[in-house]
């Protein structure tokens, strides 16, 4: 396989975007993406586009035939890529391999999603739709209520306090008020978070991310003709997938994010890298205590300790090991398609030392956990600078 | 209606599957027999749920897993005042929700 660079990256503000439509979203952030990557006047190969329920959310299908012609990159081949929130990993995964495999030179990965314009108990439901159907989605199970499960199983079995759960949400949202793209820009206190209305107990408004509109792009070559187009490419030096059961009751120990563990695994394997050797990384933190969970699962700290880590300030940006410097999904905002593509963009900024107030110092290499369905599907990636 | 509840047993390597799956998660066997889940189980967590999906009009909406004697688990509404772990709960058959135009039953699980 041939080593793939990151080449060009770009993204729409996230939040609730009115009057731009999903095909705008997407367009804004591909040509800032192909303007980054200096590839303006060049001819791509493939296209990929992460999204969610664009059939749902705004009635607009194969939206990926639909962006090549906006962007007048036909003949390019085109692909709609769906893995619910983790589609935008695998939109950057579905790209990669294809640049790895030879077959294709020049690849667009965009993701996004309309979101806002829908009321949130119809969000809400669509949303749903991805747990099991006959023995999840008909109790009437959303994602916040299958987060809020496992948070109950988490503070029962390794000791994670409400007040945990808010200082994640507290660092993240400090952490966005530095990031112009974030959606939600607004300093938030430990007892704001903590007396915030409930959503599905024991989690509160503030421990979970919002809904967002916003789109993401990342241009990707082979890395040996990467600084052709780039002063600062930054390679993918490895990645991983992995699955577990549909129904989240049937997983042997339901506090266990096991597709985690082993899409970081395979991820560290092909980068040659440990844990240890990471300088920043992008959780998929949809509601609190995923930050927590997949901190640990990820094999950052051991199991049980990864609230204690965030007590003692391991995860700030001026921590051992900052998590989230862009806000992550409670902050930066969470438009299902885009989420993916956004965090390795944060991460490729991170390591070309573009990312201004909140640049974690020095960082040379980044992991991403992108957390498909409720932790079902799992997409990782690692990234490197390029010296 | 449904009198008990039931899960799937492998007829190759005996484990309990609940839901089905077209193949076993253990051996990939694919026959299966239909086996009654028993009349109590005990709940493991739950939440009260305020932000409601549409189709569901019970508000807070309570939700939880529980486990069977035989260590098969299941998500599913619960009702009851009083909700806390470790609880003895009962599956009874009742209507869960509206799905477009249709009310679709199934168990729910109550003290």
């Amino acid at each position: 396989m041939r080593d793939v660079a990151i080449i060009g990256c770009g993204m729409t503000k996230f939040g609730r975007l009115e009057g731009k439509g999903l095909m705008d979203l997407l367009a804004e952030a591909s040509l800032r993406a192909i303007d980054d990557a200096g590839a303006g006047d060049r001819d791509f190969d493939a296209v990929y586009v992460a999204n969610f329920a664009a059939g749902e959310l705004t009635r607009q299908t194969a939206i990926a035939s639909a962006l090549v012609d906006q962007l007048s990159l036909l003949p390019a081949a085109a692909d709609r890529v769906e893995n619910g929130p983790a589609s935008g990993g695998s939109a950057v995964k579905m790209g990669l391999l294809a640049v790895a495999s030879g077959a294709y030179d020049l690849v667009l990965v965009a993701g996004g999603e309309k979101m806002t314009h829908v009321n949130t108990n119809i969000i809400t439901d669509i949303v749903a739709t991805l747990s099991q159907p006959d023995v999840e989605y008909v109790h009437g199970v959303t994602l916040p209520s299958l987060a809020a499960m496992f948070t109950r199983l988490y503070m029962q079995h390794h000791g994670v306090t409400e007040k945990h759960l808010a200082m994640v949400a507290a660092k993240n949202h400090a952490n966005a008020l530095k990031n112009p793209y974030a959606h939600l820009q607004k300093a938030v206190t430990i007892e704001g978070i903590m007396n915030s209305v409930m959503i599905a107990d024991p989690l509160r408004l503030y421990h979970c991310c919002p809904i967002s509109d916003g789109a993401a792009a990342v241009v990707l070559c082979p890395a040996d003709v990467a600084k052709k187009y780039s002063d600062a490419p930054v390679r993918i030096a490895g990645f991983g997938q992995a699955t577990d059961t549909h129904a989240v009751h049937e997983r042997e120990d339901p506090t266990v994010l096991k597709a985690v563990q082993l899409a970081s695994k395979q991820a560290f394997e092909m980068a040659g890298l440990r844990p240890s050797d990471i300088d920043v990384a992008e959780l998929h933190d949809a509601f609190a205590i995923l930050e927590i969970a997949q901190s640990e699962d990820a094999g950052f700290f051991r199991k049980g300790e990864g609230a204690k880590a965030l007590e003692e300030g391991k995860t700030a940006i001026d921590g051992e090991l900052p998590i989230n410097p862009s806000g992550g999904l409670k902050a930066r905002g969470h438009p299902i398609g885009a989420t993916g593509v956004a965090q390795i963009i944060e991460l490729a900024w991170q390591l070309r030392g573009e990312a201004k107030e909140r640049q974690v110092s020095g960082a040379k290499r980044a992991y991403c956990c992108n957390f498909g369905g409720f932790g079902n599907n799992v997409v990782t990636h690692i990234l490197e600078r390029m010296d | 209606m449904q009198e008990r509840m039931t899960g799937f047993r492998c007829k190759g390597c005996s484990r309990l599957h609940y839901p089905r799956h077209a193949r076993c998660l253990s051996c990939k066997g694919t026959d299966f027999e239909e086996v009654e889940l028993g009349n109590e189980c005990k709940l493991l967590t739950y939440t009260k749920l305020y932000a409601l999906p549409e189709g569901i009009e019970m508000s807070p909406l309570l939700l939880g897993i529980v486990e069977f004697p035989n260590g098969v688990r299941a998500l599913g509404q619960l009702t009851g005042d009083d909700i806390k772990v470790g609880l003895r709960l009962r599956p009874r058959w009742g209507k869960l929700r509206t799905l477009g135009e249709k009310d679709i039953y199934g168990f729910r699980f109550e003290q």
